[in-house]
């Protein structure tokens, strides 16, 4: 009788105690984040609306902000600044992305097995993410310039000569920022795939040699597969940072010559903080907002698909 | 359970931290420390990173203890960062008060009121327009009324490599005097020896943007410009303009006198690492051409077919709207120091720029020689788009691409003006 009571009331018992202990934890989790929440709130939420809200008017400091509906927006289709910095953020975007990612790969396949100087490679592969952009990105102008550059002296050695210079340059501009920005990820991105690398049981591999898989048969079955969740998020954020490329273009070309290197996030500089058009530079920004969140879902649907789980 | 409770405690000070020190950065630097009896403190901001930091901080700093009514407060950060935080900052009033710019760049800020007009600075009692350079003070103006007062102005001269025009064959004392000699002096000082098409050395540094203006110098040598004089009408599809622009076009792309591309600061270092024979700069440049060992001569540009004419340039206080009362006393009792005979002294000794005034003697500047030097030649002088609204819009973002693009041969010189004189025109217009 007894057993049976308590044996009745131990599962209730057990689910409100469960129940208010994942209250508790719930609570516990919202508090641990709410300083995120509050500096995400304050430092990007808010200044986002303020944005969004600005984008709809022709704020220029000082006079009062004028609403003017889709007046920007409608501007920018005509704009052929416009259309020529978003030609060179999707240009930018298209080269750097896929080489920033394959490199990556390469070089955690390569560093993921026994060599000599693995450990040092592994660093000064890395270095340059933990290094400011815009400091590095001083140093290769010096690297690069042809007068004084170490780099075109070199390259000069073997018969390249760059009669401009690659900043000065208005076809090799642009792939010199590329250069840097991939310089300065590639690390990231080998650092998760070197992760991701050693999360793959070993007897997968194993079992492969035994059926007498060779190494390609290996990567194609095996290893690329599995690094699918790695592949996905890799390329969401290399998409996503170079969408919004800035800091070495700043630095070292300012958009030059003749706007060849400028991409959204430098036109949105130049309108909003050296032209005073805050409410059109607001409207680049936003222009850009809507093409890196498009652009990330539709990726998020491409890879959800070949998502893995062990 | 009490883990929990203090993984909340840990998550709730974190947070209130958090958001105290969001918070802490709104009360700092109102600008208004109107203490009823203290005195009077300005926030002054300009860009003089360069070798003329040090006399800028000697006057400042006299100034302040020269007397105990007024105290000036001055940061000095690159122009880049300047410009990049002053309207902003002016905006949420934790802006300077007095803050120093090219003259060019002041109606831009007066169009939107962002400054206050500074025509009653000027007197006998305060700062005297007629013992300045002229041409400073009226450079300040926008539409009839001036905006800033003179802090510094000089004239651009042409610098030459005595060595180099040694070792060229050319008489080192004897700086080219038109076009004709410009042009050829220029070819001799240009070498090749490894003949891979780059040269090692080149007759002349010009560049083409980010820079004070030098190709407008060429324009009005010729009887063209960017715009007109009176800020009014674009002139870059003038056939003078286009005819300078093709004349010194050719001789970079043809004969390699100078290399494309450089921004201004490109072309200093090319002059001060013995790479070029020849740049048109101001004294700025004097320390660093010294500290280099380079042996220069300074003169006056070579004439052009139609003048002899080179640029002037003026850096000018300016005022915040939101400085009144004393503190509008206070900085145009500093404006005035600034501009006395003892201070531009003091200024030109130590930082090799002419004086504003044109009162002072040769004897009383004997102390630096270039000082003299970049005063001359004031009335042969020209103010790059004075008076124009939109001063950024019409030089970085229409004139320099357009000068680029022809320098890199995407178009033809009269094809590429054209469409600039166009869109400057509109943007002329528009600002009316």
């Amino acid at each position: 009788m007894t057993t049976s009571v308590t044996t009745a009331a131990k599962p209730v018992a057990r689910r409100t105690r469960a129940g208010s202990a994942r209250r508790r934890q719930a609570r516990a989790a919202w508090l641990f984040m709410l300083p995120t929440l509050v500096v995400l709130g304050v430092f990007v939420v808010w200044p986002m609306l303020q944005a969004l809200y600005l984008s709809f008017t022709d704020y220029q400091v000082f006079a009062p902000a004028r609403w003017i509906g889709l007046g920007n927006y409608q501007k920018l289709l005509s704009d052929p600044a416009f259309g020529n910095a978003l030609v060179n953020t999707l240009y930018y975007a298209a080269v750097t992305t896929p080489v920033s990612v394959a490199l990556a790969l390469g070089l955690a396949l390569m560093l993921n097995r026994p060599m000599p100087l693995r450990g040092f490679v592994r660093t000064a592969v890395f270095v340059p993410v933990v290094i400011s952009l815009a400091i590095v990105a001083i140093a290769w102008s010096f690297l690069l310039d042809p007068d004084i550059g170490l780099l075109s002296y070199w390259l000069s050695k073997v018969g390249i000569v760059s009669g401009q210079g690659w900043l000065r340059d208005p076809s090799l501009a642009m792939p010199a920022v590329m250069l840097v920005g991939i310089w300065k990820n590639v690390g990231f991105y080998m650092v998760m795939y070197l992760a991701g690398l050693q999360s793959i049981p070993t007897a997968l591999y194993e079992a492969a040699r035994v059926d007498g898989a060779g190494a390609w048969p290996q990567f194609r079955r095996i290893t690329w597969p599995l690094l699918a969740n790695q592949t996905m998020l890799i390329v969401i954020l290399a998409a996503i940072s170079t969408l919004q490329a800035f800091d070495q273009i700043f630095v070292m070309t300012h958009g030059g010559p003749f706007f060849r290197t400028e991409t959204l996030v430098m036109m949105t500089y130049r309108v909003g903080f050296k032209e005073f058009q805050f409410g059109y530079a607001a409207a680049v920004s936003w222009a850009l907002v809507l093409l890196i969140f498009v652009l990330s879902m539709l990726q998020t649907a491409y890879f959800r698909k070949r998502a893995v789980t062990y | 359970m009490r883990l929990r409770s203090r993984g909340r405690l840990v998550a709730i000070t974190a947070a209130i931290a958090l958001m105290s020190t969001a918070c802490a950065g709104q009360g700092q630097g109102g600008g208004d420390a109107g203490a009823a009896n203290g005195p009077v403190t300005l926030k002054f901001w300009n860009g003089f990173t360069g070798p003329d930091r040090a006399a800028v901080e000697g006057i400042v700093k006299k100034y302040n203890a020269s007397q105990n009514k007024v105290r000036i407060d001055m940061e000095i950060m690159p122009w880049d960062v300047f410009f990049e935080k002053l309207l902003p900052s002016l905006g949420s009033g934790t802006g300077p008060d007095i803050a120093a710019m090219d003259t060019a760049q002041i109606p831009q800020y007066a169009a939107r009121n962002v400054f206050q007009p500074l025509d009653d600075a000027y007197g006998p009692q305060g700062v005297d327009p007629n013992a300045l350079v002229r041409s400073a003070v009226d450079a300040t103006t926008f539409k009839g009324k001036k905006y800033g007062v003179p802090m510094n102005f000089t004239t651009l001269k042409l610098y030459w490599n005595k060595d180099m025009f040694r070792e060229a064959g050319l008489d080192p004392e004897k700086p080219p005097a038109d076009w004709d000699e410009f042009g050829s002096y220029a070819k001799k000082l240009t070498k090749d020896d490894d003949g891979d098409g780059k040269p090692e050395q080149y007759g002349l540094a010009i560049a083409d943007h980010a820079t004070i203006a030098m190709w407008p110098i060429l324009f009005w040598q010729n009887g063209g410009g960017v715009v007109s004089e009176d800020g009014r009408t674009a002139t870059l599809d003038d056939p003078a303009t286009i005819e300078a622009a093709r004349h010194w076009a050719d001789l970079i792309t043809k004969d390699k006198i100078a290399p494309v591309g450089l921004g201004g600061a490109d072309a200093d270092k090319l002059f001060q690492s013995k790479k070029a024979a020849m740049e048109i700069v101001g004294p700025w440049m004097t320390t660093g051409f010294k500290q280099a060992g380079i042996d220069f001569g300074i003169a006056m540009p070579p004439a052009g077919p139609k003048a002899q004419v080179t640029l002037g340039t003026s850096v000018a206080f300016t005022l915040s709207a939101r400085a009144v009362g004393a503190k509008k006393q206070a900085a145009e009792n500093f404006f005035a120091y600034w501009n006395s005979k003892e201070s531009q002294t003091y200024w030109s000794v130590n930082s090799g720029f002419p004086p504003n005034r044109t009162d002072l003697t040769a004897d009383a500047l004997k102390g630096n020689p270039y000082s003299a030097l970049f005063g001359q030649d004031a009335d042969k002088s020209r103010f790059y788009l004075a008076g124009v609204q939109e001063f950024q819009k019409v030089n970085e973002t229409i004139f320099e691409p357009a000068l680029q693009r022809v320098l890199n041969g995407k178009g033809d010189v009269e094809q590429v003006f054209g469409q600039a004189d166009k869109d400057i025109q509109t943007v002329l217009d528009n600002a009316q």
